[in-house]
């Protein structure tokens, strides 16, 4: 028990709990199934989003991928052009969203690398260039995905009265597929301890570079992979999909116990701090909250999980 | 400097003399001034723009009706393209001003210089100005609410979908919401959350707020929102409410849908039409004609009902909004409307 309670990541899970009860006690009970599915469907994109990002800010300090709405817009529309309504193209379009989200982490990443600007002006700057190829390219029009594809980002399997939504199922092997890699793989350990210390890292034979090329990489394709599944379960490709993430992206990292100066990952705590942000939402709707005192209540919450979280550690 | 004055005190006396001399128009230039093209609705406002201009061009009605868009809603941008304006000499500038006090300078700049401006949709607090207004409260918000309880005569539970919050359209039209339902009893509004006109984000609320929700018979809204709200309630395995809809081409395309799936699905849909660029155009027209307009002209909304759907539907484009153009006949009947009151 002890030991659980030192875990980084508990504290996003307790906070899940406690604003969960907090939902339940306005509909006296009712409708828990429906929030736990409706907390499911929405956690998983953060958690698709906030695995990419986690990555990059364990790289270490200045690292962070604030291109990442930008291309999760523009991988929607690419994805629902190629897809073009028709099922049969559906993994075709999933692989041009992927390539979009690519070519924007390779892009990043030279920005960074080869022009030595810093992370966040990079990504913020390309983030623009993308957002106009949008623009562009979608022409500000919102294109349908075939019914097959939106159907399956929205497949529920009834457990128990429960609807348990078939891609969270799916997402949560991807995260224990991210864990294995984290933790358990050269490139993981690699991007672990650059973020612990760049230096004893690069002088203990890591190809820092290659390594940090990967990551943004990955960052890229993830985005690319989440634009793709948004534009399905809601319907529709759209420039601003994504804007949502700039911030819900950072957040559940850090919220769920990743640390922001690098070198310290967690991969559950993304799940923990993804519920919670979809459940206080789900409760402060509930209780039919101003939106002013809604966005208040929001940032102290957060602020307040962040510091449950971070409190014990502070000493070092 | 002192050239521009020049310029202008010409241009001025220029007006003065030209306006009560000849009550016709077909020598006079209008020009449009606006400062944002990203999205469907402004580009349908240009289309609407170029199609009604080219038109009263080729009838003599005017001679130019030149468009002018700077970027990204950018106030201190677009009070130099009006100064621009001034400067070449248009009799009446059309606007959907970026801020409604930042341009009020070179507003009144351009009425000092005789040239007649209208607002339209982004409307400028500057008194000389004439402005197109819609009463959102009453034609929109408490509209709303009677066409819900048309079609709900024994009431039921409703769910309003708000704006932006803290914007003037999105209290405006809440404001309306709130007075009408309180003349009926039987409807109740169990709780609202807030859409910011978008699909993705409406989706997103309804979903959160469903699962503590008893049925809902009806879903208020302010458009735009409309497909991401019936989503949502998809997506939790909710009967389908009635849900008044926007302008948008994928509501309209999914109202076709339930039409065609149940053989009816007798909603509402509500909206400012981009098209209302062309009623300013004729407001303009009607000014420089020398005709006595009110500073402030009302504009009625654009409303869709079950039957009319096919019509708006086929001329509206994929992922467009639906439009409507006004002629210079309904114009002059809003301007005679607008003095009785």
């Amino acid at each position: 028990m002890v030991a659980l309670l030192n875990r980084p990541w508990i504290w996003s899970f307790v906070g899940a709990a406690v604003v969960f009860i907090g939902a339940l006690a306005i509909t006296g009970g009712q409708g828990a199934g429906g929030m736990v599915t409706a907390a499911f469907s929405l956690a998983l994109f953060m958690v698709v989003v906030g695995t990419g990002q986690m990555f990059v800010i364990t790289l270490g300090p200045g690292n962070v991928d604030l291109s990442l709405p930008a291309n999760i817009g523009l991988a929607s529309a690419v994805a629902m052009k190629v897809m073009d309504g028709n099922d049969v193209l559906v993994p075709l379009g999933i692989a041009a969203a992927l390539g979009s989200g690519l070519v924007i982490g390779i892009f990043n990443y030279l920005l960074i690398w080869a022009l030595r600007i810093p992370p966040i002006i990079a990504t913020l700057s390309a983030s623009f260039i993308i957002q106009s190829v949008d623009i562009s390219y979608g022409r500000g029009l919102q294109i349908k995905p075939p019914p097959g594809f939106a159907d399956f980002t929205n497949w529920q399997v009834p457990v128990g009265g429960v609807g348990v939504p078939v891609m969270a199922v799916v997402v949560i092997l991807f995260s224990i597929g991210a864990a294995i890699v984290l933790q358990r793989t050269v490139y993981g350990r690699s991007v672990l301890a650059i973020g612990q210390n760049i230096r004893a890292a690069w002088l203990a034979g890591v190809r820092v570079e290659r390594v940090r090329f990967l990551t943004y990489a990955l960052c890229g394709l993830l985005g690319g992979l989440s634009g793709a599944l948004l534009a399905g379960y809601f319907r529709g490709a759209s420039v601003d999909i994504g804007n949502e993430y700039l911030l819900a992206s950072i957040a559940v990292v850090v919220i769920g116990g990743t640390s922001v100066a690098g070198g310290k990952a967690n991969i559950p705590g993304l799940w923990g701090a993804a519920l919670f942000l979809v459940v206080l939402q789900i409760m402060l709707n509930s209780y039919h909250i101003s939106a002013g005192v809604r966005l208040v209540i929001t940032g102290l919450v957060i602020i307040g999980v962040i510091v449950a979280a971070g409190g014990p550690k502070a000493a070092r | 400097m002192k050239k521009t004055g020049l310029v202008l005190s010409l241009l001025a006396g220029a007006a003065i003399l030209a306006t009560p001399a000849f009550a016709d128009t077909s020598g006079k230039r209008v020009a449009l001034s606006n400062n944002y093209a990203g999205n469907s609705w402004r580009q349908s406002m240009l289309q609407s723009w170029d199609k009604v201009g080219k038109q009263a061009i080729a009838d003599k009605i005017v001679a130019a009706a030149d468009p002018f868009t700077t970027a990204d809603k950018e106030a201190p941008t677009q009070a130099a393209q009006l100064q621009n304006l001034i400067l070449q000499g248009y009799d009446a500038i059309v606007i959907n001003s970026a801020s409604p006090d930042a341009l009020n300078g070179a507003v009144k700049q351009a009425c000092d210089a005789g040239i007649v401006v209208v607002a339209f949709d982004g409307l400028v607090t500057e008194p000389c100005a004439y402005k197109v207004t819609v009463d959102l409260a009453e034609t929109y918000g408490a509209e709303e609410v009677r066409q819900i309880a048309k079609r709900l005569p024994d009431g039921g539970n409703l769910l309003y979908i708000r704006g932006l919050a803290g914007t003037s359209i999105d209290d405006d039209i809440t404001k309306g919401v709130y007075a009408e339902i309180a003349k009926h009893p039987n409807l109740k509004i169990v709780n609202e959350v807030y859409g910011n006109w978008d699909q993705t984000t409406a989706q997103k609320a309804v979903a959160t707020v469903l699962p503590s929700l008893p049925k809902i018979d009806a879903v208020l809204d302010q458009g735009g929102d409309a497909y991401g709200a019936a989503q949502a309630f998809n997506a939790a395995g909710r009967p389908l409410p009635l849900i008044l809809l926007g302008n948008r081409q994928d509501e309209l395309a999914w109202w076709k849908e339930q039409i065609t799936q149940k053989g009816g699905y007798d909603s509402w849909s509500a909206s400012e039409a981009p098209g209302m660029v062309t009623f300013a155009f004729w407001v303009a027209q009607q000014v420089l004609d020398g005709k006595d307009v009110p500073k402030e002209v009302p504009m009625g909304i654009l409303t869709i009902e079950q039957k009319d759907l096919d019509k708006y539907l086929e001329s509206t484009p994929v992922g467009g909004v639906a439009n409507v153009e006004y002629t210079q006949a309904e114009v002059i009947q809003a301007i005679e409307d607008a003095k009785k009151k």
